[in-house]
């Protein structure tokens, strides 16, 4: 028996297979087809199919040996200047041999490139088209250059909808010979809101415990998977328990490297959810947006932010009448 | 079992102490005066830095001479009646056996100048009476509230100093030669020179980095870079954490010998065990965070006339957050867990870091992403299915430390690994 994870061995290998984001496919399918593709910026939230259709977009052009006229870089790991002048930049200027005069730099997470970065990038894109085309993938095509933008196609991928990601994890139940119940499914997209990825490794995690995929096992599997789960976090501290809170917040950003900055964003979206006086949610708004600012200033994120769940703490004495 | 080391190692006889002879021997000379009838000095004021064998020699000594110690420390004598009930009566009358006594109280650096008001003046008014050697045992003795014991016609004053390194480095050796350990040079001269003289600290360090171990490297020991003197910190951080005035906690800046980030750590760690009242609490954490906002723009700005306004909150902005509530019962300081997890995690970072990158060249997805997104799904898979998990050992190629850190355990681990073998 042969394992790999879930999420890419049933990454679709063509363009045809992909079952969602349908313009942004057929508009890519069309590039293929004329064997001609511009720059291009993928752009839209995470695990809803940017990489996959570029790899597949490089396919469909190659064929088997797309690898050979392919690079992938991720602006995260290797961000700064330089990668971009050299690796880039070797890449780039190199002209394959092969009936596509061109090849594909995929440079993923690339709206984490410092703005210095992205200038060179823009003059390498423009030096070399005629040897090397750019798919740019982001999350925010606003942290993109202005002129990087206007050099580049643009295409706005968005969270799979309900079915299709049903449709999905079915397809990838049946191929593992698991049972995924109705609830199960609920379940998944609750959490996973159209992240794709996020969506069937949760799947898979859920299937390692041996028993039909149920609610209650989605739900315990993504608690233990997801360290920035700020719903326990606001929960633990409105209950009075700052020290327990503490150590929390410490293990997300210590042990599980969850930023200070994604951990105020989820804070600042949970409060709103939560079952809390109106008044009361504009006032830790405040707190909220003041931390977020700190953060921006270079103050530390456990001290800034266990200030804030001081201060959660305090509201929730308020409300058991305190 | 396991025993402390600092007391399973315990000098037994006067040969083991490391360093301060003369002092040890005036202090024996002191002690059998007492044979010949009440000396004019009825106590010694033994004083030096933290684990230097001052507690140690007295223990040794009497148990030298045959007499009975009884023992006491800070928290048992706060307050004056506490002091009068076990001191007053003990200081008259011989021990049980017949023998003679000794009464030790030890670490009278915790006593609070003003909030133990009575305390000192009690100890004074017993020691004037008493008839059997009283032995007073303190880190500063030359601070204010230890005043009224320079009078030199009363109190033997007898300073500890702290020993040689060589003498410190030869006592370590011995330590790890009775716990065969097997410890290279290096490590333990490391451990002589962060603790500074400390004896105790040294020892326990040592037993904190080398039990269960079979061999001691010097990459075991530099974590340890991290570690401040505990003694005088715990009263440090009483200064901020009861201060009644700004002036009394801003001292504490001053009184604190490690650097001023560490002693912020220390008061960020254990100031939310000291105030439970929760407008007491945002306060305090409220000045903590306004002081390290300073910090930061001190590190961006490089303008230090800014610091002086970071010890304003960390100090008397967290004392001054204290309205009236006091929590009972005795609450221990702790070492900042911020230090010892970010210290003792880097290399679990570093080993982190690589299984990110076995993750990154399977799934098209950055090294951050991997650990965030991919990582946390993987480890359930490693805890729960053996079967698949060494399926996906194989295809991300991990190994087998890799394995152990994702799976969280030796055995599991044996158990996934004895599948791939197959």
């Amino acid at each position: 028996m042969s394992f790999e994870m879930w999420a890419e061995k049933y990454r679709p290998k063509s363009l045809a297979q992909m079952v969602d984001q349908k313009q942004i496919v057929e508009r890519l399918a069309s590039f293929a087809k004329s064997r001609n593709i511009p720059h291009c910026i993928f752009a839209g939230p995470p695990g809803t199919g940017k990489t996959t259709a570029a790899l597949c977009l490089a396919r469909d052009l190659y064929g088997d040996v797309f690898r050979e006229h392919l690079m992938e870089l991720n602006a995260s790991d290797e961000r700064g200047i330089n990668v971009v002048r050299e690796t880039v930049k070797t890449f780039a200027r190199v002209r394959t041999l092969g009936e596509i005069p061109f090849k594909i730099l995929i440079l993923d997470e690339a709206d984490n490139m410092t703005r210095d970065a992205q200038q060179a990038l823009r003059r390498t894109m423009e030096r070399y088209t005629r040897t090397c085309r750019f798919i740019l993938i982001a999350n925010y095509s606003g942290k993109i250059i202005e002129p990087i933008q206007s050099r580049c196609a643009p295409f706005r991928f968005s969270y799979l909808p309900r079915q299709e990601q049903d449709l999905y994890l079915k397809r990838v139940a049946s191929g593992e010979n698991i049972t995924l119940q109705e609830d199960g499914l609920n379940a998944i997209f609750d959490v996973c809101e159209g992240d794709l990825r996020k969506a069937i490794n949760s799947l898979q995690a859920a299937a390692s415990l041996g028993k039909p995929v149920d609610s209650e096992i989605v739900y315990s599997v993504v608690g233990r998977a997801n360290p920035a789960d700020v719903h326990s976090l606001i929960k633990t501290a409105m209950e009075g328990n700052f020290v327990e809170a503490r150590k929390k917040l410490r293990e997300m950003i210590i042990k599980y490297g969850v930023a200070g900055s994604d951990i105020i964003k989820q804070i600042h979206t949970e409060l709103f959810r939560i079952d809390i006086p109106e008044n009361m949610k504009t006032k830790l708004a405040v707190v909220v947006g003041e931390v977020d600012f700190r953060l921006g200033e270079g103050a530390d994120e456990e001290v800034q932010l266990s200030a804030l769940l001081a201060n959660l703490v305090e509201a929730g004495y308020q409300l058991k009448g305190g | 079992m396991h025993f402390a080391w600092t007391v399973k190692h315990k000098p037994k006889s006067l040969a083991e102490i490391i360093g301060n002879q003369e002092a040890i021997k005036t202090f024996e000379r002191w002690l059998r005066s007492w044979e010949g009838g009440i000396p004019q000095q009825r106590a010694v004021f033994l004083h030096g830095p933290p684990g230097v064998g001052k507690t140690s020699a007295v223990e040794v000594l009497a148990n030298d001479l045959g007499m009975e110690l009884v023992e006491k420390n800070a928290s048992d004598y706060r307050t004056e009646e506490k002091i009068r009930r076990f001191a007053g009566s003990a200081s008259q009358y011989g021990g049980f056996s017949g023998r003679k006594r000794v009464i030790l109280l030890d670490e009278m650096d915790g006593i609070h100048g003003t909030v133990d008001r009575g305390a000192i003046p009690t100890i004074t008014k017993i020691i004037k009476n008493t008839r059997c050697p009283i032995v007073l045992i303190a880190n500063d003795f030359w601070n204010k509230k230890f005043v009224s014991f320079r009078d030199k016609k009363r109190y033997l004053v007898i300073e500890f100093k702290k020993p040689r390194t060589s003498e410190l480095l030869s006592h370590l050796k011995r330590i790890v030669a009775r716990e065969s350990v097997d410890a290279d040079e290096e490590s333990l001269k490391f451990i002589v020179q962060r603790s500074e003289g400390d004896v105790r600290s040294a020892v326990n360090d040592l037993q904190a980095l080398a039990q269960g171990k079979m061999k001691l490297t010097y990459d075991d020991v530099s974590w340890l870079a991290y570690r401040d003197r505990k003694d005088v910190i715990f009263t440090v951080l009483r200064q901020v954490l009861y201060g009644k005035t700004c002036r009394e906690a801003k001292q504490a800046a001053n009184n604190a010998d490690v650097n001023l980030d560490m002693l912020f750590e220390w008061i960020y760690e254990n100031a939310p065990y000291h105030f439970n009242v929760p407008s007491e609490l945002v306060d305090a954490m409220e000045a903590l965070a306004r002081a390290n906002l300073y910090s930061g723009r001190i590190r961006r700005t490089r303008n230090w006339k800014l610091l002086r306004y970071m010890i304003d909150h960390m100090t008397a902005g967290v004392a001054m957050a204290r309205e009236k509530s006091k929590p009972s019962g005795w609450i221990p300081f702790r070492f900042p867990q911020k230090i010892r997890s970010l210290s003792t995690s880097r290399a679990e970072r570093a080993k982190k870091r690589g299984i990110g990158q076995k993750i990154k060249r399977r799934m098209h997805v950055s090294v951050a992403t991997a650990q965030k997104d991919v990582l946390p799904y993987v480890k359930v898979i490693f805890e729960n299915d053996s079967q698949m998990a060494a399926g996906l050992t194989e295809w991300f190629s991990f190994g087998e430390e890799e394995v152990e850190y994702i799976a969280g355990g030796k055995r599991r681990t044996k158990a996934i690994l004895k599948l791939i073998t197959k």
